[in-house]
């Protein structure tokens, strides 16, 4: 057997020491006593009878032996060496995304995932490293380039399962990024493979799977929409579910409302199809719905299916406002036609030579949204603009020239005033040409760098350019041009400081600080809050992370205590965060979406608190089959990682390194049972006296008290 | 108590207080003759010999176990039988009664008594001078107590120390008055030196016995042969009774550890190990040793007491003896 420290078995010198103090111990202490007789015939009885006696004293010697020997091969670090099971670094990933949250593995996929980690950590060879990836929307490092293995089962017992999509691609990308920086790395992914989104990232590590799930049985609510009611007074509520399922499922959906129960249905769902339900009649005043997922059978045990974050859904009803729209000029009718589909809008118009002072309005309620259809007055109203085909040059934009034909250039995907708008087959004969303002980004490119439109914050005032009047184009004509106004009028009339659609959760969000408040309070689902401060003073947004958890998230603005009264409504330099009533159709909410500021009617609380929904609205993520492995696999390289400089050289398989285990654990176990045996050796007679002594007293307890006492 | 000389003649009761400096209550002076040995009948053990005085005044009847009473018929204050008038007889000794009832003469006899010595046996071994409290010391104060009991009552008391091959027996004496004389005896003993062969000393100290009497052999008996001792001293016809005494050290030994013994007299060496096994070990042995005696002396109709010579005497006199009906 091999030893770390050899030098240290010289400890097996003391063993002469142990010997020569046994001895000198056997030196006799000599007593006077009246006679012997007693005794002389005792010793011949004890020693006759009772050879305990001598193995006693030699058990001892025997003892102090053996401990002296063990402790000495303590000292020397015996250990056992093995060809280690793992290559000298590792980088772990571990999937964390919501499908490792299923309970087809008890407790759940991701405990068992990091209990496989662990054990799979045990192949370490001596001086391995390991970092630790954890993979959820992006990767994130717990932990970098540790020998500690301690720590390292630390961090992995600390990741915690997600409720939002993963991103495992990211993750083996930074994992082949750490696994570089060696030159025997290994990648072990702990996952249920079970992926939203193919993963096509290349690793240049092997790459090892540790799987962890084995059902499929999840239904999810996938969608989850409110919209105004045929009368308009109403809501109905759009919910649409999912059986990720082989197998039918009947399940029964509950609808809450403000905590409240409002409607109860069952439904039956074939496999892998989807149910759509529509509840009406959700009442006026209801602030939040909640669609739950549960049993059908309310008496029956246990989860009705393997994945519960995606049987609750949440969706905010924004209170309901009159919004008041002036539209200048000699007037559209497509263009009224289209605004006049919006819900809750009153639209005015007056022709260009009207507009002046007289149309301020006199109830004490400004303008929501001035629309300037091909006019520009002298002075522009401190209200949210859009200005449709300006003439001239003014403080809405530089006007340089008219554009015949123009086309429409490259789109950005994740432009929210493009959402779900298609102007691939939309012509535009005629439009002025325009410079880009420092304050506005373009929505629709033109050519040369001309914007076709382009919005912005002029001063504080939500503001929108249009270079061509719709009627100079085929765009009236097409299902764009109503959904492309109903985007751009909700961003000009500030949908909400908050998101307005449901956040994917892990998301980040922008939200507005609205004039006069220094910062804002967000209520967590869970009803944690956290406190967030723009990074620069008197900024008037602040992005906020931690949409982790589903559910309603509330943002309360926090009062500058020394700020004067909240303003009357007139548009401001900043925003109310109030939320204003979402237009987009769609239920599911785009990656990376983040609200944009919006003004602050007449009889706004700027300071009333908003709310916005954190759902996740996956079907992938859903779906928790588990995938395969050897797909993930073969995304690695097949061979030992590129040899280190010096070893063995390209075309042979590095040797594995050997792991080395001390066996210092069942060596100091027998320390302690030789200690203890030899403790009970030695202070046997104590251990019988107390031993009697205790019986002595159990049967005098047992007698009771002895009779006679006072008296 | 009276007391009658072999002639039948009746004696005045001497008042046991009499002649005494250890009389009374309240304040009184102690004189010690110079052969009183202080360290061993000391003030303290004075007064408790004056306990064993004061409750001696009650009416006591017979004194030591079987030591006074006659087989003879003679003629004393206690009526025993009747016989046939023969002539000569005492004209005093009839019994009027019984002739006016069955019209024919007859004497009344009564109980001889005669004087008993009580020889007090004291084992003077080497081993005796052994144990706190020491042997020795205790069995001459229990033997300065059981004599001045057999003073007070008139009996004859004899002192005989056991040491090497012989006993050496001092002259017997008889009164309370002689107390003095009996303390300065028992101080005498001293220990022997070099070993003692108990059962020849025995057998010196019966041959110097003259009639029957009691003999109170006060002695560890730690002889390989004490068994004979007593068969011995029991062969006597007197009435024996032996107080067995060991001390607290030798009947609960506190030893530990790995020991050399080695005996006080014969200088005999023997390695222990003294845990708790051998200890209770010693223990079972020493009882059953005891009890050895205790059978051989049922057996030969002695009485056996085993003491520990932290008794307290008082308590050995009045309890464990009057107990064991050695003292009546």
């Amino acid at each position: 057997m091999p030893f770390a420290t050899p030098l240290a078995l010289l400890g097996l010198l003391f063993i002469p020491a142990v010997i020569a103090m046994y001895l000198l111990k056997l030196r006799r202490d000599e007593a006077v006593v009246p006679s012997t007789l007693l005794w002389t015939r005792l010793v011949s009885d004890v020693e006759a009878n009772a050879p305990w006696q001598k193995l006693r004293r030699s058990l001892l010697l025997l003892l102090q032996l053996l401990l002296v020997i063990v402790l000495a091969l303590l000292a020397a670090r015996p250990f056992v060496e093995r060809p280690a099971g793992l290559a000298q670094d590792i980088v772990l990933v571990v999937d964390t995304s919501a499908s490792m949250g299923a309970s087809d593995v008890v407790p759940d996929r991701l405990t068992a995932a990091k209990a496989a980690a662990i054990e799979a950590l045990k192949g370490l060879p001596t001086g391995g490293k390991v970092s630790v990836i954890a993979a959820d929307r992006s990767a994130r490092i717990v932990v970098n380039e540790s020998s500690d293995l301690g720590r390292i089962r630390d961090a992995i017992e600390g990741i915690a399962v997600t409720a939002s999509r993963g991103d495992l691609g990211d993750a083996l990308e930074l994992a082949s990024k750490l696994a570089a920086r060696s030159g025997d790395a290994q990648v072990l992914v702990a996952t249920d493979a079970a992926l939203a989104s193919t993963v096509t990232a290349r690793v240049g590590a092997p790459v090892k799977v540790l799987p962890v799930g084995r059902d499929r049985k999840n239904q999810a609510i996938v969608a989850l929409a409110v919209r105004p009611g045929p009368s308009g007074v109403t809501r109905s509520v759009f919910i649409s579910i999912a059986n990720l399922d082989l197998e039918r499922a009947s399940r029964r959906i509950e609808l809450w409302g403000d905590d409240r129960l409002l409607e109860v249905r069952d439904v039956t769902l074939e496999p892998q199809a989807r149910a759509d339900v529509i509840i009406d009649d959700v009442p006026e005043g209801t602030h939040a719905v909640e669609v739950r997922l549960v049993a059908r059978d309310p008496a029956a045990t246990g989860a009705p299916d393997q994945l519960a974050v995606d049987d609750r859904a949440w969706a905010v009803i924004p209170p309901s406002r009159t919004r008041l729209i002036l539209v200048v000029g000699d007037g559209d009718p497509y263009l009224e036609t289209a605004l006049s589909y919006l819900p809750n809008v009153e639209l005015y118009g007056v022709k260009a030579s009207e507009y002046g002072p007289a149309t301020e309005r006199t109830d004490g309620r400004p303008w929501d949204l001035i629309i300037f259809e091909g006019t520009l007055p002298a002075t522009l109203p401190r209200a949210p603009t859009l200005a449709i085909a300006p003439p001239r040059t003014s403080a809405l934009g530089v006007v340089t020239g008219t554009l015949k034909n123009p086309g429409i250039g490259s789109l950005a995907p994740d432009e929210p005033v493009l959402r779900y708008v298609d102007l691939s087959t939309t012509h535009i004969a005629e439009a002025s040409r325009l410079a880009l303002p420092d304050w506005a980004r373009t929505i629709i490119p033109g050519p040369k760098g001309a914007p076709l439109l382009y919005s912005g914050l002029r001063d504080g005032i939500p503001t929108a350019v249009l270079a061509f009047e719709p009627r100079q184009s085929d765009l009236p004509l097409q299902v764009a041009f109503p959904i492309l106004l109903a985007n751009l009028t909700g961003e000009l009339l500030g949908g909400s400081s908050a998101p307005t659609e449901a956040v994917e959760p892990g998301t980040p969000v922008d939200l507005v600080i609205p004039a006069g408040a220094i910062s804002l309070t967000v209520t967590h689902p869970d009803g944690t809050v956290t406190d967030l401060v723009p990074s620069t003073v008197g900024g008037s947004t602040v992005t906020f992370a931690g949409t982790a958890e589903p559910g309603i998230y509330t943002i309360t603005p926090v009062r500058d205590p020394s700020a004067s009264a909240a303003p009357s409504g007139s548009a401001g330099a900043a925003a109310s965060p109030v939320a204003s009533p979402a237009v987009s159709p769609a239920a599911s909410g785009s990656p990376g979406a983040s609200a944009m500021p919006g003004l602050v009617g007449a009889g706004d609380d700027p300071f009333a608190p908003v709310r916005f929904a954190v759902d996740l609205f996956d079907v992938d993520e859903s779906t928790i089959a588990p995938g395969s492995a050897a797909a993930i696999e073969a995304l690695g390289t097949t061979t030992a990682a590129s040899p280190a400089p010096g070893s063995v050289g390209a075309g042979t398989p590095a040797e594995r390194p050997m792991s080395r285990e001390e066996l210092w654990v069942p060596i100091v176990l027998l320390v302690l049972v030789a200690l203890s045996v030899e403790w009970a050796l030695y202070h046997r007679d104590g251990l019988i006296r107390l031993q009697r002594a205790l019986r002595s007293r159990l049967g005098r307890d047992a007698a009771g008290p002895s009779p006679g006492g006072a008296g | 108590m009276t007391q009658r000389s072999g002639l039948g003649q009746e004696a005045t009761s001497v008042p046991v207080a009499a002649a005494s400096a250890v009389v009374g209550a309240g304040t009184r002076q102690i004189f010690l003759p110079n052969e009183v040995d202080p360290t061993v009948f000391d003030e303290a053990f004075l007064r408790q010999l004056e306990r064993l005085l004061l409750l001696m005044r009650s009416p006591v009847r017979g004194g030591l176990k079987g030591g006074r009473r006659s087989v003879k018929r003679g003629q004393s204050v206690e009526f025993a039988d009747y016989r046939d008038y023969s002539m000569g007889d005492d004209l005093r000794q009839l019994d009027w009664n019984v002739y006016a009832r069955l019209e024919k003469l007859f004497v009344k006899l009564f109980i001889e008594e005669e004087d008993v010595t009580i020889t007090l046996l004291v084992d003077a071994s080497a081993s005796m001078a052994s144990g706190h409290p020491q042997k020795l010391l205790f069995a001459k104060r229990a033997a300065a107590a059981l004599g001045y009991i057999g003073l007070a009552s008139e009996d004859r008391i004899a002192v005989s120390a056991l040491s090497g091959r012989i006993a050496r027996r001092r002259a017997a004496m008889r009164g309370s008055g002689r107390i003095f004389r009996l303390l300065a005896d028992l101080s005498a003993i001293a220990v022997a030196d070099g070993p003692t062969d108990l059962v020849a000393a025995a057998r010196h100290a019966a041959a110097q016995l003259h009639g029957r009497g009691v003999v109170v052999l006060l002695s560890d008996l730690l002889d390989p042969a004490a068994d004979r001792v007593i068969r011995e001293l029991a062969a006597t016809g007197s009435e024996l009774i032996i107080l067995h005494i060991l001390s607290p050290d030798e009947l609960d030994p506190a030893f530990e550890g790995d020991l050399r013994l080695v005996d006080s007299e014969t200088g005999e060496r023997v390695d222990i190990t003294a845990d708790l096994a051998t200890i209770d070990a010693y223990r079972e042995r020493l009882t059953a040793w005891k009890a050895g005696f205790a059978d051989l002396a049922a057996k030969r109709r002695a009485s056996y007491v085993d003491l520990s010579s932290d008794v307290n005497l008082a308590d050995l006199m009045f309890s464990q003896l009057r107990r064991r009906r050695v003292l009546g």
